[in-house]
């Protein structure tokens, strides 16, 4: 192996070892800053302070650069570092769960990567993993080949040697207008509608003053143009900003996939590559916000075992970021065979859907109420509320399926966006059937999987199904059920 | 076909939630004892007394008596050789399968109520979820333990 002997990181990791220091001093420098100065001398000795700081943390960058080696050696992957403790961190290649590649700004001039080496273990999370800040591609290369020929090596016992770079097969490119489509649905644009609608109540608010003060009446209402005007033009920069954070974010999006991976590369000034093994897949999740819902389009994650605590979003990954909800199951089943990714769901009964709207209006009531009775003539906006708790508990009805094909449980259920989550029996950790005492008299039940995601829990939960049909999920799950057939065969709906 | 999970917790466990109840009770004793001293003395409306009386003995009715009564005549549990099911819930009955397959790890833990009373709570982990059977005789609680111990082998490294 050409890397037996130990290597330093590019010298720019220096660089980046200063930064990172440099932005956790930022607090305590700020109230040094502010609390230190008392004029004359004061501010001399600071400043020299200052530099003194800045040195100091300077000198330490380079020098835990100097420190920091990492080589393969009989098949681990060793790195020491430390400049007062020195440290030595021996992973074994086989323990390695992934290796993540980042190009940030400070890697692309240099052509180089950041790799970010993943090990199972939630427990002691964040201690077993390690950070390359900067490497050259032809090392993360080597590092990689040597990782999953481990890898084979331990599962096929030399079966087969990896040869090299795998076969990639793309399965989903982002294209520029979906890229635009994606970024203009997302979630800056919840904030925005948000927005308006604290505004709207802002204004409900100010409505009672006018009265008070009729006088100042013109002025106020000048005032509340003047004021929501500006903060219209706010709400648009702030939202222009999400656009082109989440576009820089997604850009040349790509989804391929290997033999037994998933990888999925990202981002224009800092690109990402995440790498999904196949067989840590533990659901699969398609979500449609309420914007993107009408249109049939919808986002797709995969939720993996693994990963850290700080670091979730490789838990829970995004696949398919904007995609033709129809489109799905065509692209992803070739690839995903064990998962059937359009099942047709049977519904919540007609009965249930008194429950749904009485909780809707339950929750919502104190918001209705409170304006009613402190703000008597505009107050009674507030039953507009009634009505959107009205539509968005009719749409949880509507909404609520489950279904079950062989060895899968699908469910899908709202809450304010829709959530489809398909799971194989084998990947559920646990399964719970609930009822009350007012869903037994109309004979309902509600049902829970919960599946593994990073080191929590996800899943799904769908309230007020049939409870024979919650029953029968349950016996499905039960691995005790000597009756594997399932006793409900008729009415099914997509 | 799954039957229902049959075993319960021992009456002992009742006994030993109604003390941990009473002992839940003292702060809106105190709250209420305050409240009823400063109407003495400040000549507050009667019904300030009676409402304090009234609220702690309703209190404490509910969490001495009304509540471990239901929960220990719901509560119900079974360990079988594929799974583990549990069933409670005093409001909301609630039925859940662990399988065994999934088990990840099994705890037993004992506060000082539970432990006068030679009780113990035991919780079984998952990868994703933990749940708890609240009040089991120690030695049956060592004994699940083993077992599921025994028969939880985890299968696969990818969970």
């Amino acid at each position: 192996m050409m890397m037996s002997n130990p290597k330093r990181l590019h010298p720019i990791a220096a660089v980046a070892n200063f930064l990172k220091q440099l932005k956790e001093l930022i607090v305590p420098f700020v109230i040094f800053v502010v609390f230190g100065s008392r004029g004359g001398n004061g501010e001399i000795i600071q400043l020299v302070i200052t530099a003194g700081i800045l040195i100091a943390v300077f000198i330490f960058g380079i020098l835990s650069w100097l420190r920091y080696t990492y080589r393969l050696e009989e098949g681990e992957l060793r790195i020491e570092y430390g400049v007062l403790i020195r440290k030595k961190r021996y992973i074994p290649l086989e323990r390695i769960q992934s290796l993540d590649l980042s190009e940030g700004l400070l890697q692309r001039p240099f052509g180089l990567v950041k790799m970010k080496v993943e090990t199972a273990g939630s427990s002691e999370s964040g201690d077993a993993e390690a950070v390359l800040t900067a490497i050259t591609r032809q090392d993360a290369d080597l590092i990689q080949q040597a990782f999953s020929s481990a890898k084979n090596k331990s599962s096929e016992s030399m079966g087969e040697i990896a040869s090299g770079i795998q076969p990639r097969k793309v399965i989903y490119k982002i294209s520029r207008g979906q890229l635009l489509l994606l970024a203009s649905t997302s979630g800056g644009v919840g904030v925005v509608i948000s927005a308006v609608f604290a505004f709207v109540f802002q204004f409900e608010e100010i409505i009672p003053y006018k009265k008070v003060f009729a006088g100042l009446e013109g002025f106020i209402a000048n005032g509340v143009v003047f004021v929501s005007i500006l903060v219209f033009i706010g709400f648009l920069i702030a939202w222009i900003i999400a656009l082109v954070g989440s576009m820089l974010k997604y850009a040349d999006f790509t989804l391929r996939k290997t033999e037994k991976e998933l990888i999925i590369t990202r981002g224009l000034l800092e690109k990402r590559q995440m790498t999904i093994p196949l067989h840590r897949i533990q659901a699969i999740q398609i979500s449609e916000n309420l914007v993107r819902q009408p249109f049939g389009l919808a986002t797709v994650y995969i939720e993996s075992a693994g990963g850290s605590l700080e670091d979730n979003e490789s838990a829970r990954v995004m696949v398919l970021p904007i995609v033709k909800r129809s489109r799905i199951a065509g692209l992803l089943k070739p690839h995903l065979p064990e998962y059937e990714l359009q099942p047709g769901f049977f519904k919540a009964p007609k009965r249930a859907l008194g429950r749904y709207v009485w909780r809707g209006v339950l929750g919502i009531m104190p918001l209705v109420l409170a304006p009613i009775l402190f703000f008597r003539p505009w107050g009674y906006f507030s039953l507009l509320l009634l009505v959107f708790s009205l539509a968005w508990s009719y749409l949880k009805y509507k909404d609520a399926g489950w279904d079950i094909s062989s060895l899968q449980l699908s469910l899908r259920y709202r809450g304010i966006i829709r959530t489809t989550v398909f799971m194989r029996k084998n990947r559920i950790q646990s399964l719970t059937m609930s009822e009350s005492y007012f869903q037994k008299r109309r004979s309902l039940a509600t049902i829970e999987a919960i599946a593994m995601s990073g080191t929590g829990g996800t899943g799904g939960r769908v309230p007020d199904l049939d409870r024979k049909e919650v029953y029968a999920i349950y016996k499905w799950y039960s691995h005790t059920g000597v009756n594997r057939n399932m006793p409900v065969n008729n009415k099914k709906r997509s | 076909m799954i039957t229902e999970p049959h075993k319960r917790v021992p009456a002992r466990g009742l006994l030993a939630w109604r003390i941990s109840g009473t002992i839940h009770s003292v702060f809106p004793l105190l709250l209420s004892g305050v409240s009823i001293a400063l109407a003495a003395l400040f000549k507050w409306p009667i019904w300030v007394i009676g409402a304090a009386l009234m609220f702690f003995s309703a209190y404490a009715y509910v969490v001495i008596k009304v509540l471990p009564t239901i929960k220990w005549k719901r509560w119900r549990y079974e360990v079988r050789e594929n799974e583990i099911e549990l069933k409670h819930g005093i409001f909301i009955i609630k039925r859940t399968l662990v399988p065994m397959i999934r088990v990840q790890h099994v705890d037993t833990k004992q506060g000082p109520i539970l432990r006068k009373y030679r009780l113990a709570t035991v919780t079984i982990s998952t990868a994703a979820t933990v749940h708890e059977i609240p009040a089991l005789d120690v030695e049956e609680a060592e004994e699940l333990r083993f077992f599921i111990s025994q028969l939880a082998r985890v299968a696969d490294d990818d969970v």
